[in-house]
C-alpha cells in the first residue's frame, strides 16, 4: 500500500514530492514563450491586473520588495523603477528556465543595480525574518505544492506592517461568464498552446491548476489561518482574477 | 470586496491616461528637469462629479497614475472636474486656485510647479517624424507643421483682436473696456459726492436743531 501524502497537478492526484517537479517540467517547456503566450491568453489584460497589483502594493522609494514566482520580471521591473537605487527588489522564482529568461529581459532594458535574482522554493524562502517591506506573488500561488506552508514562508520574511499580495486566477462570479471562461480555458488554450509553444498538454495543466486552485473566500481564511490581518481580496474582470492582500501584525 | 467597479476597468483607463502623458511629456524634452524637482512629491486629486480619486507621482521618467495611495500625500485638491480642467489650463494658477472651487490642502508650491510643467508643454513634434520618415521627409513636414501652428495661433489672435473691434468700435453691441472703466470712475466720483452731500445735510440739520432748541 503506498502510504504517501499527495496533492494535485491539475486533475490529477500525484505524490507531493513529485509535484515540484511536474510544475518545473511545465515552465521549462514554456518559459521561452511565456510573456507572449501570456499576452495572447489575457489579450494583453494581465498587464493591467499586475498594475492594479502594483498600485495596492503600497511599495515606495528605498522599499525593499520580494517578487516570489517573478518569472519574466513584470512586476520586478516596475518596482525597481519605484523603489529607486537605495531601495531593493528581489526577483524570485523557484523554476532556473524561468529566471533565466528574466534575468535576461530585464537585463535587456537596463535594470540593474537595484534588483537581486535568486532561485528560490516559495515554501522555504531563504531569507531572514522581517526583510521585505512588500512580497508579491503573481499567477504562481497555484502551482506551489503546500499553499499553506508558502503562505507561512511569505510572513515570516515580511517586516511587520508588510503587505503580501496575491494576483492568482479565481472563480469567475457570474455563472454565464463561468461557462465562457471554462469553454475557453479547456478547448481554445490547449489549442492555443500546441501552435504558440508546440505545447499543449502544459496549457491543459493551466486550466485545469486553476479550477483545483482555491476561491477567494478560502484563499482569504487560508492567509488569516496563516497569521496575516486585514485581509482582503478584490475580483478583476468578474472575478476571473483576484488580488488578494494581506497584512504582518 | 472593497470596490465595487471592477478594478481592471479604472486600472485600464488610468494605464491609458499615463501612457498618452508620457508620451506627450517625452515629446516636450524640457518638461523633465520640472518634473525631476517634484520627484518626492504625490499629488491628491479628489474629483467629486464624477467621483473619482487619482494620485500623481511626477518623476524623471514622467508622471505615473494610481488610484490608490498609502502613504503622506504632499498636496491634495478636491473639486469637481471642471474645476480641475480650469485650473490645469489657467494662465494664474494662483488665481484660480484662490478664487475657483477647488478645496486645497496642503503644500500648494509644488502643485504650482507642476501646474506650469503641464500649461507651458512645448511639443517637439520633429523626433517622433524624424524617426518614422527619415531625416528629409520628417524635417520638412515638421517645418510644416511648426508654419501652420505658428500661423493658426497668429490667426485665432488676429480674429480676436477683430471680433473684438468690431462688437466694441462698429457694432456697438458692447461698450469699449476704456469706455466701460471710465462710466465706473464717474459712478464712483458720483456716489462719494453724494456721500458728501448727504453729510453736509445731516450736518445743516442737526445745527438747524440746535439754533431752535
Amino acid at each position: 500500500m503506498n502510504d504517501k501524502e499527495t496533492t494535485h497537478f491539475g486533475y490529477k492526484e500525484v505524490e507531493k514530492d513529485a509535484k515540484a517537479d511536474m510544475v518545473a517540467d511545465v515552465f521549462h517547456s514554456v518559459a521561452a514563450r511565456y510573456d507572449l503566450m501570456n499576452d495572447l491568453m489575457s489579450g494583453g489584460i494581465h498587464r493591467i491586473w499586475k498594475r492594479f497589483t502594483i498600485e495596492l502594493s503600497g511599495v515606495r522609494k528605498k522599499n525593499a520588495v520580494l517578487d516570489i514566482a517573478g518569472g519574466t520580471g513584470d512586476l520586478a521591473a516596475r518596482f525597481a523603477q519605484i523603489v529607486g537605487p537605495e531601495g531593493r527588489v528581489v526577483l524570485a522564482d523557484i523554476n532556473d528556465s524561468m529566471l533565466q529568461v528574466g534575468r535576461d529581459k530585464l537585463l535587456d532594458q537596463g535594470r540593474q543595480g537595484n534588483i537581486e535574482f535568486v532561485q528560490a522554493d516559495a515554501q522555504f524562502l531563504p531569507f531572514p525574518d522581517d526583510s521585505f517591506d512588500c512580497v508579491t506573488i503573481a499567477f504562481g500561488l497555484r502551482n506551489v505544492t503546500d499553499i499553506n506552508l508558502a503562505l507561512r514562508s511569505m510572513l515570516r520574511v515580511l517586516k511587520p506592517g508588510g503587505r503580501l499580495l496575491v494576483l492568482e486566477f479565481s472563480k469567475p462570479q457570474n455563472s454565464l461568464l463561468s461557462k465562457a471562461y471554462d469553454a475557453y480555458s479547456f478547448r481554445v488554450l490547449p489549442v492555443m498552446g500546441r501552435l504558440v509553444t508546440n505545447d499543449s498538454e502544459s496549457y491543459q495543466y493551466l486550466a485545469e491548476s486553476i479550477r483545483k486552485h482555491p476561491d477567494q473566500g478560502t484563499l482569504k481564511g487560508m492567509m488569516e489561518d496563516a497569521g496575516f490581518c486585514q485581509c482582503e481580496y478584490h475580483n478583476m474582470t468578474g472575478g476571473v482574477v483576484a488580488l488578494h492582500r494581506g497584512i504582518k501584525a | 470586496m472593497t470596490t465595487t467597479i471592477d478594478p481592471t476597468l479604472h486600472t485600464a483607463a488610468l494605464a491609458a491616461l499615463e501612457a498618452g502623458l508620457n508620451r506627450t511629456l517625452d515629446l516636450s524634452p524640457q518638461s523633465k528637469p520640472g518634473l525631476t524637482r517634484l520627484e518626492d512629491c504625490v499629488f491628491a486629486l479628489h474629483c467629486t462629479a464624477p467621483t473619482l480619486d487619482i494620485y500623481l507621482h511626477p518623476g524623471a521618467q514622467g508622471i505615473r497614475l494610481a488610484s490608490t495611495h498609502h502613504g503622506p500625500v504632499t498636496t491634495s485638491i478636491k473639486g469637481e472636474a471642471s474645476d480641475f480642467t480650469e485650473l490645469a489650463t489657467s494662465r494664474d494658477p494662483t488665481a484660480t486656485l484662490i478664487n475657483g472651487g477647488l478645496e486645497l490642502d496642503g503644500d500648494s508650491a509644488p502643485l504650482i510647479a507642476l501646474q506650469q510643467v503641464l500649461a507651458t508643454l512645448d511639443i517637439d513634434w520633429e523626433a517622433p517624424l524624424v524617426s518614422t520618415l527619415g531625416d528629409v521627409a520628417g524635417h520638412q513636414l515638421a517645418q510644416t507643421l511648426r508654419r501652420t501652428f505658428s500661423w493658426g495661433k497668429q490667426a485665432s489672435a488676429g480674429l480676436t483682436r477683430q471680433l473684438e473691434e468690431f462688437v466694441h468700435e462698429e457694432a456697438r453691441v458692447s461698450p469699449p473696456q476704456l469706455e466701460v472703466e471710465d462710466f465706473y470712475r464717474d459712478l464712483h466720483e458720483l456716489e462719494l459726492r453724494v456721500d458728501r452731500l448727504q453729510s453736509r445735510a445731516e450736518r445743516l440739520q442737526q445745527r438747524l436743531r440746535k439754533t431752535r432748541s
